[in-house]
């Protein structure tokens, strides 16, 4: 029985405040150990359905409804509280900018800190515990780091510290809101690796945002596409590579001509992930940068 | 720009230490009047010479000093402290209580403060010590002090609520109550120490305006208010140019303060 | 040949002079503090008005401000009935308002009708007793009018000195004057212009018509830095009342442009709360209402250092309560108030107190504090404070002391009794020692340390009532005197009011006017104003 459930079951629509509909009945399932692409461009809605899954869509910002299953629990309308207690915990996000995400007034040691101690107050276990993260980020975990402030760290460690945040406490579901969309093209693929990575090692569920197809494909299982408010496409990897039948999905293809010949396989994804991933990928996240801006 | 630094703290310690040492420099207390010497030029007796009671202005000057520096600044913090928790919270819980806040802000600040205080003190025991006097004034000037930098406080926090680091604390599962302590409340810091540094020259001068209203510090005690209250006729200033010193006193010690606060701040 | 021309030079310069004086040219200039609320002098309540009624209105009788004595005026002669309840006038002939309207004495029984009538609500009219339906107004003939009043009023005559008469035919009403001047413009907020009345009956020893001054500009100046300034400058030519601190700055500026006439009328003395259910700690009201002790306190107050060092000499130290300015009312035979810490101290001790360590104490060892309130604002009065504090302290007593706005010292002296001893001052606009019964009566509004007593408390306060009343039925002032010359006595030993200082009547006149004389009495500076002329009727100095 277990096994028929998935991870994550979302049917959302959402609306703003000035009635304009965000998300149509937009239906996305994440499995087990999976790692989900969503991929559509600025505006279609992808942060709010993000915001809409950790429960952090604000009245101000708009009314959402449907529901969200979280290994068969609904989520929606869950007291804040309980909803507080997941978040961290069983879903965790990462988010675009480690330069804004990242609190400039707190060292990295204390901001690890607090997100160790949001779910432990025990106040011994945090420093080993945030060693433990920041060496799982491939991040020097001495008290020098510690004491740095997000100002005196480069982007890519930022973005690691946010990753290393995230996964604290090993959540079921890691949500990536376009994670890399900041990082310049080399450290856009170390993150890439560091993701794929804390999938195998942790078995965490993967739902990886982005407006980029050709750096989603490279480390997702799935993908699904969003177009202005609605899932149009979604299947294998592969699949959609080789057959996508939506007209929207073919225009995205078209746009980054050198696509991958085979998508990865969960086997090889440990460690030539990108070892085999052609030019074509890293050119197609280069060219985002021009409108990586996802209308936050 | 250190050298300038190290010159404020000079400056800071010097008046700290001169004033803290006021009995022992001064040759004759604060309230004893000289009436054979009223409005003295400096002498050797009088540096700073005699106020027109005859009393010894440098004794007058130090232990003033001490009131003023020492309290000013505590009833600066009271309602910075009382701007950072209302402004805070409006801010923190934004839409209705933002506006509600803010519209009460306005009418707090439009209240005839003057008018009220004074029927405060109308309504206070007449038989109080002046040192109690100094207390009460110096607890209400902070008390009433917070409305303005309550809506500098409100807009940012309503600002921070909304930020990424905000939104990423959330996501990690911290609690309301921790954002509000650990992620955004240090980033008001600068804005709430900004503000301190406003209050602390404002209370000095609003406890001088409050002394014309019988409100101040009582008399024999006195208080850079009641000294720079002597500047009233610029006629007196230009045949005893020594009058001025408390003001320049004032000026240095509040230019000094912002020096030195101002360099936590970017150090920070 | 030389010697002719010499003669006729001098003889041309006095022709010259004679036309100049004869012209009684210039404008005169000096300000208002506030604007005048009424051209009535009917109804005169702010020194404005009556500023502009002392320089327009026509009197029957007028106090010589300079030796105090009533002079007859619009009225060649009168007399008081043996009663004082009736006065007869003898008007002069062929006075005319200054719009050409006839004085005659239907005017003057209009004018006392008028003011009479409840319905004209006259401040005046109080002084002359209640009662208006039974004024009994007699017209005798165009010169003659006897006024006959419902009770006896002492001191009837002078209070005429206040009477301006209005004509009862003129169609310009209040606006036709019969004083030196008439109001000729107005503008409100900013000046009154009055010119000379050119039918002002008065005319001076050579013959020549008064007054000398053609017009006088009022400007209307609430602020006295600037009015200072412009009296610098030259722009204004009198300041008719000064503060010291003012009189001392325009000295050392223009010592020819100030004149300290003495001690004035006016006096600041300080009170303690004796009302029997006041607010205020039993056993500090025991202190109060003991004579040894305000005495003691009275005593322990260096009156010579407050006039001195708080008023830069320009005030004296008060005696009692009737300033030695009133010529006439002064009991000449009290002395000063001693300055003495040691007769006070054992003064105290009769009462049982004890010095100790600096502290006093009284029977049941409460220490001696108390606060005293004062007007914010005024630092004279913050000042002969902060001094009554220093001296206090030396016998040990300590002394708070409170200022507060004016409407709750109000409040709290008059309505409330909350408070413990209050330090303020008297302004006295008259000399009669009528005007101020309402402050000697026990039962009187002003008795301010225990007012509206049902029946005396105190022997001594009996014994005020009494004299009060004695005096007030008599007409000869000599046997009056006798009556207020005690009362005097009684509040000297008694010191329900501890009086401080007599300030002295200080005021700024342009070296350009000729005739000043200023005196205590108001209006200190220009009360002689018919009299005075300017050399210069353009620039001042």
């Amino acid at each position: 029985m277990e096994t028929t459930t998935p991870l994550l079951a979302v049917d959302v629509s959402a609306r703003y405040a000035d009635g304009h509909d965000v998300l149509r009945r937009v239906r996305v399932t994440v499995e087990r150990g999976e790692i989900l692409g969503l991929v559509g461009q600025s505006g279609s809605g992808k942060s709010t359905l993000a915001l809409a899954i950790l429960g952090l869509l604000t009245a101000k910002s708009g009314k959402i409804a449907g529901s969200v299953q979280l290994m068969g629990r609904e989520l929606m309308g869950l007291r804040p509280r309980e909803m507080r207690e997941l978040r961290g915990r069983e879903i965790a996000l990462v988010l675009q900018s480690p330069l804004s995400a990242l609190n400039p007034a707190l060292t990295i040691g204390a901001q690890l800190r607090e997100a160790w101690m949001a779910h432990d107050p025990e106040k011994q276990h945090w420093l080993k515990q945030a060693r433990e993260g920041l060496r799982s980020v491939s991040l020097p975990d001495t008290d020098d780091f510690l004491a740095r402030r997000p100002s005196q760290i480069s982007v890519g460690q930022g973005q690691r510290v946010l990753i290393a945040m995230a996964t604290m406490h090993r959540p079921a579901l890691l949500i990536a809101d376009e994670p890399t969309s900041a990082l310049d093209m080399i450290t856009q693929a170390e993150i890439l690796e560091l993701f794929a990575k804390l999938n195998q090692a942790y078995g965490m569920a993967i739902l990886y945002i982005s407006h980029d197809l050709a750096s989603v494909s490279t480390i997702c299982h799935r993908i699904a596409i969003l177009h202005d408010g609605e899932i149009v496409e979604s299947g294998k990897t592969e699949e959609l590579f080789r057959a996508a039948r939506h007209p929207y999905t073919q225009q995205l293809l078209s746009s980054c001509p050198h696509i991958l010949a085979e998508p990865p396989k969960e086997e090889d994804m440990d460690e030539n992930l990108w070892p085999t991933a052609p030019a074509g990928v890293l050119q197609g996240a280069l060219h985002s940068h021009t409108y990586h801006d996802c209308g936050r | 720009m250190k050298l300038l630094r190290k010159l404020a703290w000079i400056i800071l310690l010097t008046v700290a230490a001169l004033s803290a040492m006021a009995s022992v420099l001064s040759t004759s207390g604060y309230a004893t009047q000289f009436r054979e010497e009223t409005s003295a030029a400096p002498s050797r007796q009088h540096w700073l010479g005699t106020d027109e009671l005859g009393r010894d202005r440098f004794a007058r000057l130090l232990y003033g000093t001490r009131i003023s520096l020492g309290l000013a600044p505590v009833a600066a913090l009271l309602a910075t402290a009382l701007a950072a928790a209302i402004g805070g919270g409006a801010g923190y819980l934004g839409g209705r209580w933002q506006r509600g806040m803010t519209v009460m802000i306005d009418l707090f600040l439009c209240l005839p403060w003057l008018f009220l205080l004074v029927i405060a003190r109308a309504m206070l025991p007449l038989n109080v010590s002046p040192m109690v006097s100094v207390l009460v004034t110096f607890g209400l000037l902070g008390a009433l002090g917070w409305a303005g930098p309550a809506r500098v406080v409100a807009a940012s926090v309503a600002a921070l609520r909304d930020s990424e680091c905000v939104l990423q604390a959330r996501a990690v599962g911290t609690t309301e109550w921790r954002i509000l302590l650990r992620h955004i409340f240090p980033r008001l810091l600068p804005i709430l120490s900004a503000q301190f540094l406003i209050l602390v020259p404002v209370f000095v001068l609003s406890e001088a305006n409050l002394g014309m209203l019988g409100l101040g510090v009582a008399e024999p005690l006195p208080s850079w208010g009641s000294l720079l209250r002597e500047m009233e006729s610029l006629y007196g200033l230009t045949s005893a140019p020594w009058r001025l010193v408390p003001l320049g006193l004032l000026m240095l010690v509040v230019n000094s303060l912002q020096l030195v606060m101002g360099d936590e701040e970017t150090s920070a | 040949m030389k010697a002719f021309r010499t003669l006729g030079l001098v003889l041309l310069a006095a022709v010259m002079t004679l036309t100049a004086m004869a012209q009684s040219a210039g404008e005169l200039r000096f300000c208002l503090r506030s604007e005048p609320r009424t051209f009535d002098p009917l109804l005169v309540s702010d020194e404005a008005s009556d500023t502009v009624r002392y320089l327009t209105g026509g009197v029957l009788v007028r106090i010589n401000r300079q030796t105090q004595t009533l002079e007859p005026e619009l009225a060649s002669s009168w007399k008081v009935s043996k009663d004082s309840r009736s006065i007869s006038f003898a008007l002069r002939d062929r006075i005319f308002y200054s719009d050409g309207s006839p004085f005659t004495a239907d005017d003057v029984a209009a004018t006392v009708k008028r003011m009479m009538a409840p319905e004209t609500h006259s401040p005046m009219a109080d002084a002359f007793g209640a009662g208006g339906e039974k004024t009994d107004i007699k017209v005798l003939s165009p010169t003659r009018v006897t006024i006959t009043f419902a009770a006896p009023i002492a001191g009837l005559d002078r209070l005429f000195d206040e009477v301006a008469i209005v004509s009862s035919r003129s169609p310009r009403k209040e606006m036709a004057a019969l004083g030196p001047y008439y109001v000729a413009d107005h503008k409100a907020g900013s000046y009154v212009y009055l010119r000379r009345n050119p039918n002002y009956w008065k005319k001076d020893s050579s013959g020549q018509a008064m007054p000398y001054i053609e017009a006088i500009r009022l400007d209307i100046q609430a602020n006295r830095d600037i009015e200072l300034l412009r009296m610098q400058r030259g722009e204004i030519h009198l300041i008719n009342s000064l503060d010291a601190e003012y009189f001392d700055r325009l000295k050392s500026i223009n010592p020819s442009l100030v004149y300290d006439a003495g001690p004035s009328l006016d006096s600041e003395q300080m009170w303690f709360n004796q009302v029997p259910n006041a607010p205020v700690a039993a056993y500090k009201l025991k202190w109060f209402r003991s004579s040894n002790f305000r005495h003691a306190v009275s005593m322990a107050i260096n009156r010579a250092d407050l006039a001195r060092i708080v008023f830069g000499s320009h005030a004296q130290p008060a005696i009692g309560p009737v300033s030695p300015a009133n010529k006439f009312w002064f009991n000449r035979k009290l002395r000063p108030t001693q300055y003495d810490t040691g007769v006070a101290l054992r003064q105290l001790q009769q009462d049982g107190f004890r010095l100790n360590g600096g502290v006093l104490r009284d029977r049941e060892g409460h220490a001696v504090e108390f606060s005293v309130i004062t007007n914010a604002g005024n630092k004279y009065r913050e000042r002969m404070a902060t001094m009554i504090q220093q001296d206090l302290g030396k016998i040990g007593i300590r002394l708070n002391i409170v200022t507060l706005d004016f409407p709750s010292l109000i409040e709290r002296i008059a309505e409330k009794f909350n408070y413990e001893a209050a330090l303020l001052g008297t302004v006295n606009a008259g000399l009669d020692p009528n005007e101020q019964m309402n402050m000697w009566l026990s039962s009187g509004e002003n008795h301010q340390w225990n007012p509206r007593q049902k029946s005396p408390e105190t022997t001594w306060e009996a014994e005020i009532d009494r004299a009060m009343k004695a005096q007030s039925q008599l007409s000869n002032p000599m046997k009056r005197k006798v009556y207020f010359d005690r009362v005097q006595e009684i509040v000297v030993r008694e010191a329900p009011f501890i009086y401080l200082v007599n300030r002295n009547a200080l005021s700024a006149i342009s070296t350009s006017i000729r005739g000043a004389a200023p005196v205590a009495m108001r209006p200190q500076a220009y009360w002689n104003i018919e009299r005075m002329s300017l050399t210069d009727g353009k620039k001042v100095h």
